[in-house]
């Protein structure tokens, strides 16, 4: 069967993916579904037991357990003789100058979150082989879900899966990579967020993987689609969105709305408003939520109160970087019908002002 | 599928205080003496192969003798001489052949040196920390019954994964020789033993049935008493009273459900038969699934006959498989199933006839079993050369102590010759005090001793042999040091025979004579030396 990589767009229905995925499966096939956050686990297990209920051997798990239970704990030894994992620490991290195990382990031997993607990649290698062939004897399939937001040692590891005798299937979406599973760590920089595209494409090219498109939105209707498509330069070689959410209503597509008429437009169409931060928007008395926030969510409409940079864009076409691009992203193709951004400059921009009257 | 137990390594167990065994692959004859620690031994195989002792989780069932008494004595005294030792702990270690289906029990949280990952289990028997205050008050004035009630059973696999219930991948069946008398006829082994028998299929087939059955009473034999009840009025409220049968899981058909002989019910049926036919239920090929099978001295409650056809019946059954654990004292099933599975208990050792010398092996192979296992299960051995040694030692040792040697459980074996080395290795291996003799055949008693100095041990195991000025063998010895007169009265030999030439061609009758005869014959001093150091101070 071989090692697959879905680059869904947003709106793709990628977890339904998963889910039907399983469901099509043999019911002996052992699979594993990982993912990062925990409310797509919730969402998948619920979702799984509808509609695979009756596939037995079917587990999901997130990332953080994966790699606790089958990388740290059983293995641990291998570089801490005599040593055991007794526990998960998410906020901690460990003394700049640990030495030994302490650079792994909190005083009451919990595994820090941050450092546990290089302790399993690690143990890969120092368990001289043991820890992938229990792995690979236990799953007959990897699927993970939320590909992009892993980042820095997670790549190692997903690298030393994908040549394991076991099948890996991942689905992600590379233009909306906000979350990242270590945000502090330095390794792999250069592939983090929508860099890892090109981490991809390498493995790719080295018969690891096949990468599939999967193009259509459900959600974004074809002008919200379209312009989502332009907010990455063509140099990425993302495909073109085909959106397939034909639904027409009083008011469809992009708009740029001037600071006047912000209040007007909200009372008129109750759009979800999105900003960067707290610290964007600052003028506005509006029921924000943050970017990264809305990821997952589906909204009918949004109001966008755009960076720097966003302006700089619209009003002259001049590309985001990676990490803003990708937010940006988020927040445009969180809308079914329209997307509003707040502009009293429009610049070189094409895009059409909300007029009251209209 | 194969998935023997490769490694077994028993911790502070009750008198196994450190044992490591290295089973066989298929077939394991546990054979020991009393109290040298066989049930012991296949007791902890059992509870951590399945969590359980006698049917019942660990934890309900420890008590503070499941710890080995000289390691208590030790933290005790420690503890009261003020150091800060650790309470004692039971450790038992089961580690398997690195396979496929067993990698979920894969892991390097083992006790291996250096770190090394394969499948297992351990069961860990620990002081728990959240009663480190009573713990530490308890120790104050410590007894020898430790406060248990301080403990938690931990029961994980080697990848450091806390095991609630028997793996099935572990299925342990486990036949002991106590007989079924429970009222349903079945008990907790025979129960699992029934249960890997039936697919689930079945196995719900005959739930739903019986409940179906049960539902049908309360519609036919119980509908007229229902009736005539409903007009009491005997509830608070007034409510009608019914009677209905029971459907709730304490009444469910395994408990109503038995096996039967013949028609006859299991329970009912006689000791040997219950145990024929649990060995057979659990190693019938059907029961695909038992990969452990713990036997506890199948010799019991049988006839010769019978076990005959019980220990063919084992040897057919036995698939590639599974991996037998049989205890026994019987020579006869150590004859019967091979040497080469022998696991011979000693005191906090477990040799298997593999790790001797490649010649001794091939000599307790040829031995009657009889012989090997006399070694085995003595707690005091006398190692001879013949016969006549034999019968005049038996005969000094009672001039002595008024006793027979095996009355002070010293059990006297004749080794015929050249087998005395392979005898001393073998108790070396088993930690076994022995006592050997040796004629010295004119050669220098020291040199003697030094070809087999490896095995000996000062106060424990030793070598006597006779002064070469003294005589070669045994009878120039005697009569060295008895007068002729005496000699030939205890031996009723005429003075026209010569008393050498004449106990040197009838050695045996010699032999005889001195130890039936009413005078006591004169001892030469390596045999009442041997005499004293086999009886001990």
């Amino acid at each position: 069967m071989g090692n697959e990589l879905t680059l869904a767009v947003a709106g793709s229905r990628k977890t339904q993916g998963i889910v039907e995925r399983c469901a099509s499966l043999p019911g002996d096939r052992r699979v594993l579904v990982l993912t990062y956050t925990q409310t797509n686990q919730e969402e998948l297990r619920s979702r799984l037991k509808e509609h695979a209920g009756d596939h037995h051997n079917i587990e999901v798990m997130g990332w953080f357990s994966f790699l606790l239970s089958h990388f740290a704990k059983p293995f641990f030894p291998f570089k801490f003789p005599r040593q055991r994992v007794l526990g998960f620490n998410f906020d901690g991290r460990p003394d700049r100058f640990a030495r030994g195990s302490s650079r792994f382990l909190d005083a009451r031997g919990a595994a820090y979150a941050c450092e546990l993607g290089k302790l399993a990649h690690e143990l890969v290698a120092e368990s001289k082989g043991s820890l992938l062939r229990r792995l690979e004897s236990i799953y007959d399939e990897i699927l993970i879900d939320e590909v992009q937001d892993f980042s820095a040692h997670d790549w190692e590891i997903i690298d030393v899966l994908l040549r394991s005798s076991t099948d890996i299937r991942m689905v992600g979406d590379i233009r909306q990579s906000v979350l990242a599973t270590n945000p502090r760590s330095k390794k792999n920089a250069k592939y983090s967020y929508a860099n890892a595209i090109t981490w991809f494409r390498e493995r790719e090219a080295d018969g690891l993987l096949e990468i599939k498109d999967s193009v259509i939105t459900w959600r974004c209707q074809p002008q919200v689609s379209a312009f989502s498509d332009m907010i990455f330069d063509s140099s990425w070689g993302f495909p073109a969105t085909q959106s397939k959410n034909d639904a027409v209503t009083d008011h469809d597509g992009v708009y740029l709305v001037t600071t006047k008429h912000v209040n007007e437009y909200v009372d008129r169409y109750k759009p979800q408003c999105l900003r960067h931060s707290v610290s964007s928007g600052k003028n506005f008395d509006l029921d924000f939520l943050n970017f990264k926030v809305s990821k997952g969510m589906t909204c009918e409409r949004v109001l966008i109160i755009p960076t720097e940079p966003i302006t700089k864009f619209i009003q002259s076409g001049t590309y985001l970087g990676p990490t803003p691009a990708s937010s940006f992203y988020v927040a445009v193709t969180r809308a079914k019908q329209s997307v509003a951004i707040v502009l009293d400059d429009a610049g070189a921009s094409a895009l059409p002002f909300w007029q009251p009257t209209s | 599928m194969t998935c023997a137990i490769t490694d077994i390594k028993i911790q502070g167990y009750r008198i196994h205080r450190d044992l490591t065994v290295k089973p066989n692959r298929k077939f394991n004859l546990v054979v020991g003496a009393n109290e040298s620690g066989k049930s012991t031994f296949m007791e902890a195989v059992t509870l951590a192969l399945t969590g359980r002792i006698n049917g019942r989780s660990a934890s309900d069932e420890l008590n503070p003798h499941w710890f080995n008494t000289v390691v208590v004595d030790e933290f005790i005294q420690k503890r009261k001489g003020g150091l800060p030792a650790g309470f004692p702990v039971i450790l038992i270690e089961l580690s398997f052949e690195d396979v496929p289906e067993l990698q979920i029990l894969c892991g390097a949280i083992n006790t291996h040196v250096p770190t090394h990952a394969c499948p297992g289990v351990t069961m860990t028997i620990a002081p728990n920390p959240e009663y480190a205050d009573e713990l530490e008050a308890w120790a104050k004035t410590p007894t020898s019954l430790l406060p248990v009630e301080y403990y938690k059973c931990d029961w994980r696999s080697f990848a450091d994964k806390e095991l609630s219930s028997r793996p099935k991948l572990l299925a342990t069946a486990v036949i002991d020789s106590r007989t079924v008398r429970a009222s349903t006829g079945v008990d907790y082994h025979l129960r699992h033993i029934l249960d890997d028998q039936l697919v689930p299929a079945e196995r719900a087939e005959i739930s739903l049935e019986y409940r179906r059955v049960k539902a049908l009473m309360s519609e036919t034999a119980l509908s007229a008493v229902n009736l005539r009840m409903s007009t009491v009025h005997a509830t608070l409220h007034s409510q009608p009273i019914s009677l209905a049968m029971d459907q709730s899981s304490r009444t469910s058909w395994e408990g109503a459900v038995t096996p039967q002989v013949n028609n006859v019910p299991f329970s009912m049926s006689g000791q040997g038969q219950q145990s024929a036919i649990k060995i057979s239920l659990a190693m019938n090929r059907n029961a695909g699934r038992v990969k452990f099978v713990m036997i506890e001295e199948p010799e019991n409650h049988l006839t010769h006959t019978s076990l005959v056809t019980l220990l063919d019946r084992i040897e057919s059954l036995a698939g590639a498989e599974q991996q037998l654990f049989i205890s026994t004292h019987s020579s006869f099933v150590l004859n019967r199933l091979g040497l080469d599975s022998l696991i011979l208990m000693g005191h906090d050792t477990a040799t298997k006839l593999a790790d001797l010398l490649p010649g001794t092996i091939t000599y307790f192979k040829k031995l009657p079993g009889y012989d090997t296992l006399r070694i085995v299960l003595a707690k005091k051995i006398v190692l001879v050369e013949g016969p006549s040694d034999e019968m005049v030692f038996e005969r000094i040792f009672f001039d002595t102590y008024g006793k027979r040697p095996m009355q002070c459980g010293i059990d006297v074996l004749s080794m015929r010759g050249i087998s005395l080395p392979r005898g001393l290795e073998l108790c070396k291996k088993l930690n076994k005090p022995v006592t050997a003799l040796r004629d010295n055949d004119g050669a220098d008693p020291a040199a003697l001793r030094s070809s087999v100095e490896q095995w000996l041990k000062t106060g424990e195991r030793e070598l006597f042999i006779g002064d070469v000025a003294e005589g070669n063998t045994l009878e120039p010895q005697l009569i060295h040091h008895n007068s002729e007169v005496l000699l030939r009265e205890i031996l009723g030999i005429t003075a026209a025979a010569d008393l050498l030439k004449w106990m040197t061609r009838e050695k045996t009758e010699a032999a005889l004579r001195i130890s039936a005869a009413s005078k006591k014959i004169v001892p030469p001093p390596y045999m009442l030396a041997a005499v004293e150091f086999a009886h001990g101070k």
